[in-house]
């Protein structure tokens, strides 16, 4: 038993034990290290290819012509789309599309070019599979770009066609013009949309890992009450306890934010708009919020495995909750108030708009005030949870082995 | 005969074992029905209808006014404001209040009846990415009638006949065919997998806890008494309980997507369903696999959990995997969950059957076998009490 500073207030033994545990345990830190470090990088290994591009196509050209020819080059030409076969009948590239080897079939008909040269309207299918909405999305785009070009190209030559000569003049008169921007991710990168969210979840799913090990682990080990002077209420000694724990993880969590929001953008092209500043006025409610909730919960963790179960199932629905992927408006009613109770949700929302889209601090003070209230609850809740564990009102009776 | 004896045995066994906790409870039976309930819930409709967006008007004349009547009639926007300058709009935008906004410059009628290179510019939010696509699609789609709009009316005041204007103007037009999911609908094209991806969390985590307990609390040897010292039986009977919640939860899962949410589905409802059963197996077998390479029950439940939520990105489903780095398409291809999912693919949008799909079917097969190669070092394992923590 370590013996007890009689100077020392409660808080500071919880603290130095709770960093002592953390630093000699080999799954803990293999959380940590494999958790923060190692996904911090890998993710951003994964994501860095950020777009789709060359998505393999098929082409059916029953026209054999320079028109179906040049449409199909120009295909090829475009960064999204790469035409990877062309084939003469439409069984062979279906067959092309079942085993994935193309995603899109454009299909030029027999009469391709004769239609534009004898005026009449020329209609072409493009079959684009939905199966991935960014492969999707990029062939539309792709295909929408060379019709466009060739029409433009095409209508110069078909002036002629035109029946009254005064139509000429005004048919080739510029249409409106139509630019599209994509706000706060030029290089429309999936990696710099996803990445930031991921490395929030990271820092709070594994926070909640870090402290459910510990309080499933101290179950087996000495308890803290041994350490403390008989003076304090129960009340006061919860108090202490949580406030100890939750300065070590915190600490902690600093550090590791500093990895995350400082090192890895110098690595990887994510993200880093938020400054120093805004960064610790939202991971201070953020990291505190969630080492209180972790605590709370802590009420019903048996062993340390059970809940570190239960936590990784819950991780990629997070990411829906949070509102990033799916808009939030278009949920549910339920869902909606679902997001205003786990840090993770409106921390992650919050980060983004501070750290994606340059905002300052003072839009995204709805989420700063969610999270500040959510760690008023669950501190006292969490408080709760460690004076009736105290009481040895919770089963299995906690304590009373070692006492 | 002994051997359906004491695999039977195992099984009463772990039938109480399961019973007697509250996790198992709880992630057997509670966890995999809620997420049914939340994936087929969480996106609404499916549909990004009525997405909140604004128009900046600054030239405000009749012109101006009917594009932006365009615009608001599109059933992807909910046109909320109107705003008199970009800056306005721009930090409604970062407040998320709104996801794009439609401006349209001073002079827009001038310049467009002089024939002089009239611009419309349009803004979308792209650090929202699914949003962002969204909104752009609606605004190029939106806007294409009001591009040529007025040359044609010019043409037509002229004498000339609108249809052959529009056929020059267009001399070569797509017909687009988006297959499976027409309207692009999300829940159609999430809900299903994510539900599996999620769900197969839960299996590996669950199949490793229940073993990962026996040798922790040191009740290893007993586990293999009960199958009186057949490992195959242990593993088996161990695993039975398990697997019979968990394959009707992914069928129940299936029938309630493509039946009560109706997402569309054509497929063959055996080949769906087969499959979901074998995956089941493969991905317990995944987990019997780990445990038996790697035995220190706190660490591989540590490690298993960290790689189980990597199989959203190692699935190809919403980043596909043949955009990635070979390697990680590789690794990809030693979780169960990137066969099921080319798998679901191939018989949702393809309406794969037995024929064209059993080739992966036939993968998830290997699943199994490698366990059971593993199995004689598991039984040694568990003989040893090398791994008991607590005895």
């Amino acid at each position: 038993m370590i013996p007890l500073d009689k100077q020392r207030s409660l808080w500071w033994h919880v603290a130095v034990r709770e960093f002592k545990a953390i630093s000699s345990d080999y799954s803990i830190l293999l959380v940590l290290l494999g958790g923060i470090f190692a996904y911090g990088f890998l993710y951003n290994y994964m994501y860095a290819p950020n777009v789709v591009h060359d998505v393999p196509i098929v082409v059916v050209d029953h026209s054999h012509s320079s028109m179906s020819r040049q449409y199909m080059s120009w295909m090829d030409a475009t960064p999204q789309v790469q035409v990877e076969y062309v084939v003469a009948d439409m069984a062979e590239a279906k067959r092309l599309m079942l085993s994935a080897q193309v995603f899109g079939i454009l299909y030029l008909p027999e009469n391709f070019e004769t239609l534009v040269f004898e005026g009449q309207q020329s209609v072409f299918p493009f079959y684009a599979s939905t199966e991935a909405f960014l492969y999707y999305e990029a062939m539309a785009k792709a295909n929408l770009q060379v019709m466009e070009a060739m029409d433009g190209v095409y209508r110069q030559q078909l002036i002629g066609n035109l029946p009254l000569s005064g139509l000429a003049a005004v048919a080739t008169q510029a249409p409106v013009e139509v630019v599209g921007y994509a706000l706060y991710n030029p290089l429309e990168g999936y990696g710099i949309y996803l990445i930031p969210s991921v490395l929030m979840l990271i820092l709070f799913q594994t926070l909640m890992m870090l402290v459910a090990m510990r309080a499933g682990t101290e179950k087996k080990s000495p308890p803290v009450v041994l350490y403390t002077k008989d003076t304090l209420s129960s009340c006061g000694m919860a108090f202490q306890i949580v406030v100890g724990k939750s300065l070590v993880y915190c600490l902690l969590y600093g550090i590791f934010s500093l990895f995350m929001f400082g090192i890895l953008p110098l690595f990887f092209d994510i993200p880093h708009m938020a400054s120093w500043g805004e960064l610790f006025c939202l991971l201070t409610p953020y990291l505190l919020g969630t080492s209180f909730l972790g605590l709370f919960l802590s009420r019903w963790y048996a062993d340390p495995e059970a809940p570190i179960l239960l936590i990784a199932f819950f991780s990629i629905g997070l990411l829906f909750l949070a509102g990033v992927s799916y808009p939030l408006e278009l949920m549910p009613w339920y869902w909606q108030i679902a997001h205003y109770i786990v840090p993770a949700a409106s921390g992650t929302l919050a980060f983004v708009m501070l750290n994606c889209m340059d905002a300052p601090l003072n839009v995204v003070s709805t989420e700063l005030l969610v999270l500040w209230i959510q760690v008023v609850v669950y501190f006292i809740l969490a408080v709760d949870t460690y004076r009736r564990k105290l009481d040895g009102r919770f089963p299995p009776k906690l304590y009373s082995a070692v006492q | 005969m002994a051997v359906v004896g004491s695999f039977l045995q195992v099984f009463r066994r772990e039938w109480c074992r399961m019973c007697s906790r509250r996790i198992y409870f709880l992630s057997v039976v509670l966890l995999p029905l809620f997420l049914i309930f939340f994936m087929s819930t969480i996106f609404g409709t499916g549909q990004m209808e009525r997405i909140p967006i604004a128009i900046v008007d600054a030239d405000n004349t009749a012109t101006s006014r009917s594009v932006a009547r365009n615009i608001a009639a599109v059933p992807t926007f909910d046109v909320v404001t109107w705003y008199a300058d970009d800056m306005a709009a721009r930090r409604a935008l970062e407040r998320k209040e709104i996801y794009g906004y439609l401006s349209i410059p001073p002079d827009f009628e001038a310049d467009m009846l002089r024939g002089a290179g009239a611009t419309l510019c349009y803004y979308y939010h792209y650090a929202l990415l699914a949003v962002g696509g969204e909104v752009m699609s609606a605004f190029e789609m939106g806007l294409l009638p009001v591009r040529m709009a007025p040359i044609v009316l010019d043409a037509v005041a002229l004498g000339g006949d609108e249809n052959t204007m529009e056929t020059f103007l267009l001399p070569m037009e797509t017909d687009s065919h988006t297959l499976y999911n027409p309207s692009l609908n999300y829940a159609a094209y999430l809900s299903q997998p994510i539900f599996f991806i999620m769900f197969q969390v839960l299996v590996l985590l669950v199949t490793l806890y229940a073993m990962g307990h026996e040798t922790k609390y040191a009740t290893g040897e007993n586990w293999l008494q009960a199958a009186n010292g057949n490992i195959l039986a242990a593993v088996l009977g161990k695993l039975l309980p398990y697997f019979l919640f968990f394959s009707a939860e992914a069928l129940l899962a299936n029938y309630i997507f493509f039946e009560i949410v109706r997402i569309p589905f054509s497929g063959s409802w055996f080949v769906l369903q087969l499959s979901s059963i074998l995956f089941v197996i493969a991905t317990q077998s995944v987990a019997v696999v780990l445990f038996s390479l790697f035995p220190a029950f706190s660490l591989v439940i540590s490690v298993v959990s960290m790689v189980g939520s990597l199989g959203a990105t190692l699935s190809g489903l919403t980043f596909p995997l043949s955009a990635m780095s070979p390697i990680v398409r590789y690794v990809a291809a030693l979780f169960p969950i990137r066969h099921f999912t080319r798998l679901v693919q191939m018989i949702v949008y393809y309406n794969g059957y037995l024929a064209s799909c059993w080739s992966i079917l036939a993968l998830l097969l290997l699943y199994p076998l490698i366990a059971l190669l593993l199995l004689p070092r598991l039984k040694r394992l568990i003989l040893s009490h090398r791994y008991d923590t607590f005895g």
